[in-house]
């Protein structure tokens, strides 16, 4: 090959690279619904007045089964993303592998520690080092009601579950379908959760779900917790196989049923219809002495990468995600509240200021939980052995010791 | 010029492993090597992520500790045997009344064939719906008049397994159909003829003569139909999602929720290594003594 020639084919080698100088990050996530989107877009927005480019990598499906997949397979070929969206534990344990930015000179200039929960803090750091800037927090453990059923039956906001049990029944005789719901495990989780920290109060909560005691697993509370989960059974029609949890509220919003045991996702549902909380649904916590708050976040890690342009790009990116007022924007679109506590919430509407004023009780009063169900507090094999139990519970007729048994031997199984 | 030719010939010769030998290396590691890491995985305690450690026979008794993975496997023997029995059954019966030289064959043949042009995701979907006792079979026959009428299988713990089977075999019987078509277009028709000569009836000659003759065609029939058995996992997931509760679990179902969703590699890599065990214990003597008597008879 003459020199010309082999120059040549250096130069053109040479190209790729200098088209990344701009500084592109790629981030994947599974968000891919259109208001999801729109959220993300304020953050890209805000990213790009950085000088900084969104590359978009959105792997849907399987409640963000697929995207950790695809994020598995990029990390064992040494190719990882620039960020990624973590879900429950996959921060911390992406971190013990080694392959996660440590976020701490962000995390100190910025105050991180002291503007979130210190609840938070076990999902977004490993050890000492922030690994992971949290956008938003869900809540899992709202009821969702009809107005116009709940004020013809003259049922108030009930105070404790034995209160909302008996008004289920009284909405029964009337022929009303009191709770609208699936049979999705993840669905029959959430009331499980609800009872497991509204029952008996959030330390048996984290003495169940985070330290899986086995003397609290084992106990006649337990027993106890399955009969309630029994009696709630009895308030669902016979038609939720199968039915999916946006077709539940649907029901509610129709007044096919009552109320729906849901996230805070399902708002969305309700406000595209139009309607206004407090003047055509109630939005209320899980009856409880003390109520709990049952938090869902969402984070972006970054993966240590060697090119420089992207280094400094996960640094931006960062910086947008812990601003306050892009937290706000985003937040205000995805129905969640913002994950930092020190952003005003006066634009949000009342079921999302209900929840800001319950998150800032539930911190000073230690009923802040991860929500087990969907992975912030026990391990997923172990979180998924709760689901288990209770979804077979749920949808046979086996007796409350039996499932209690099952739980027991199951957890010891995946210890 | 004798070199050149035996040059040749001997080229000609190697020429089929030539063409062969790339997919052949590519099965052997794509398969063949995976199996084997499977199998290695089995015996660590990976959980989130491969760890090459020894942990013996751990994973296999934690899994046999599940109660989910013997309702699997008890799932997998209901529906494979049911499957491949009313699918073997459904599609001869087909074969054999198509063959009688009807008269809108080819368009019949091709209805019967089209349910397996459609994904299994489709499939199951259509069938949650139809089986659903709110929303299809049930409603309507109420509707109809009967109204103590009820088929709510899908939502009963202990009928879920055959709502699987039966979307499986409404999928699949058609597939069946096709290939005993064939097997039975390739019969000699002078065998039937001097059958008839003898004087026996029709269903005799079927019985005695004709479907022992389709023994290479019920051999290509069941390998197939149980390998759709045993992989049997989109339209599980998409029928049921493994429901309700975990009364509808396969094997690969399970296998797929151990090791992507619960962080239990090892559980799921044993489970996929005794999956393998039992098909094999099945298929091989099965394939060995059809492909022995092919050869000797």
């Amino acid at each position: 090959m003459s020199k010309f020639l082999a120059s040549l084919v250096a130069a053109t080698m040479l190209v790729p690279a200098s088209a990344r100088a701009e500084g592109t990050i790629e981030v994947l996530h599974h968000w891919v619904s259109q208001s999801e989107v729109n959220a993300l877009n304020v953050i890209r927005k805000d990213l790009e007045t950085k000088g900084f480019q969104w590359k978009d990598s959105a792997v849907g499906g399987m409640s963000g089964a697929n995207a950790q997949q695809a994020l598995r397979s990029r990390l064992t070929s040494g190719d990882p993303p620039g960020a990624m969206q973590f879900l429950g534990w996959e921060g911390p344990q992406w971190a013990e592998q080694g392959v996660v930015r440590d976020l701490n000179d962000l995390a100190k200039a910025g105050g991180w520690r002291e503007a979130l929960p210190p609840q938070l803090l076990t999902f977004v750091t490993s050890g000492d080092a922030f690994i992971a800037a949290p956008i938003n927090m869900h809540r899992q453990n709202w009821v969702w009601a009809n107005k116009k059923i709940f004020d013809e039956a003259g049922i108030a906001v009930p105070k404790t579950w034995a209160d909302l049990i008996a008004a289920g029944k009284r909405l029964k005789e009337k022929g009303i379908t009191p709770v609208a719901m699936g049979d999705e495990p993840w669905q029959i989780g959430i009331i499980f959760d609800a009872l497991l920290s509204d029952l008996y109060g959030p330390e048996f909560y984290k003495k169940v779900a985070i330290d899986l005691d086995p003397a609290a697993l084992n106990s006649p509370e337990m027993v106890k917790l399955f009969d309630t989960l029994r009696e709630v059974r009895g308030l669902v029609d016979d038609n939720f196989v199968g039915r999916d949890w946006a077709v539940a509220t649907g029901l509610v919003i129709n007044g096919e049923a009552a109320m729906q045991f849901m996230g805070d996702w399902a708002k969305g549902e309700f406000l595209a219809k139009g309607l206004k909380p407090n003047a055509d649904f109630y939005c209320f916590a899980t009856p409880a002495k003390v109520p709990t708050f049952q938090y869902v976040i969402d984070s972006f890690g970054m993966f240590t990468v060697k090119d420089e342009t992207v280094q400094n790009a996960q640094v931006a990116l960062a910086e947008t995600i812990m601003d306050p007022a892009v937290q706000k924007g985003f937040n205000l679109i995805k129905g969640s509240i913002p994950a930092r506590t020190d952003v005003s919430v006066d634009d949000f509407d009342d079921c999302a200021k209900l929840g800001f004023n319950e998150r800032a009780e539930a911190i000073k009063a230690g009923s802040m939980l991860g929500a087990m169900t969907h992975g912030f507090a026990a391990k997923p094999e172990f979180a998924s052995v709760f689901g288990d139990v209770a979804a077979q519970f749920f949808v046979g007729n086996m007796a409350s010791q039996d499932a209690v048994k099952m739980l027991v031997e199951g957890i010891d199984n995946a210890r | 010029m004798n070199a050149a030719k035996s040059f040749s010939s001997r080229l000609a010769g190697w020429l089929p492993r030539i063409v062969v030998a790339p997919s052949l290396l590519v099965v052997i590691v794509t398969v063949y090597l995976f199996i084997l890491w499977t199998g290695v995985i089995s015996f660590t305690s990976s959980k989130f992520v491969p760890v090459y450690d020894f942990v013996g026979l751990e994973q296999f008794v934690r899994l046999w500790a599940t109660p989910r993975w013997h309702t699997a496997v008890a799932n997998l023997f209901i529906f494979s045997a049911l499957f491949l029995f009313l699918s073997t059954g459904i599609g001869l019966l087909m074969a054999i009344l198509l063959d009688q030289n009807i008269r809108a064959e080819g368009f019949l043949r091709a209805v019967y064939l089209y349910p397996m042009a459609l994904s299994f995701i489709v499939t199951g979907t259509a069938w949650k719906w139809i089986m659903n006792p709110g929303l299809g079979i049930q409603k309507v026959v109420n509707e109809l008049g009967w109204t103590g009428f009820t088929f709510d299988w899908i939502t009963d713990p202990n009928m879920a397994i055959y709502t699987v089977v039966i979307a499986g075999v409404w999928q699949s019987s058609g597939f069946a159909m096709a290939i005993f078509l064939a097997g039975l277009r390739g019969i000699d028709n002078s065998v039937i003829k001097a059958a008839q000569i003898e004087g026996a009836g029709l269903p005799l000659i079927y019985r005695q003569i004709i479907i022992p003759m389709l023994r290479p065609a019920m051999l290509s029939v069941i390998v197939l139909l149980s390998y759709i058995a045993i992989k049997s996992f989109d339209l599980v997931l998409a029928l049921t999602n493994a429901g309700p509760g975990s009364a509808t679990e396969l094997p690969s179902t399970f296998m797929f929720s151990a090791t992507f969703r619960r962080n239990q590699m090892g559980v799921g890599a044993a489970s996929a290594v005794m999956m393998l065990m039992t098909v094999a214990a099945i298929i091989v003597p099965y394939l060995y003594s059809e492909l022995r008597e092919r050869n000797n008879g």
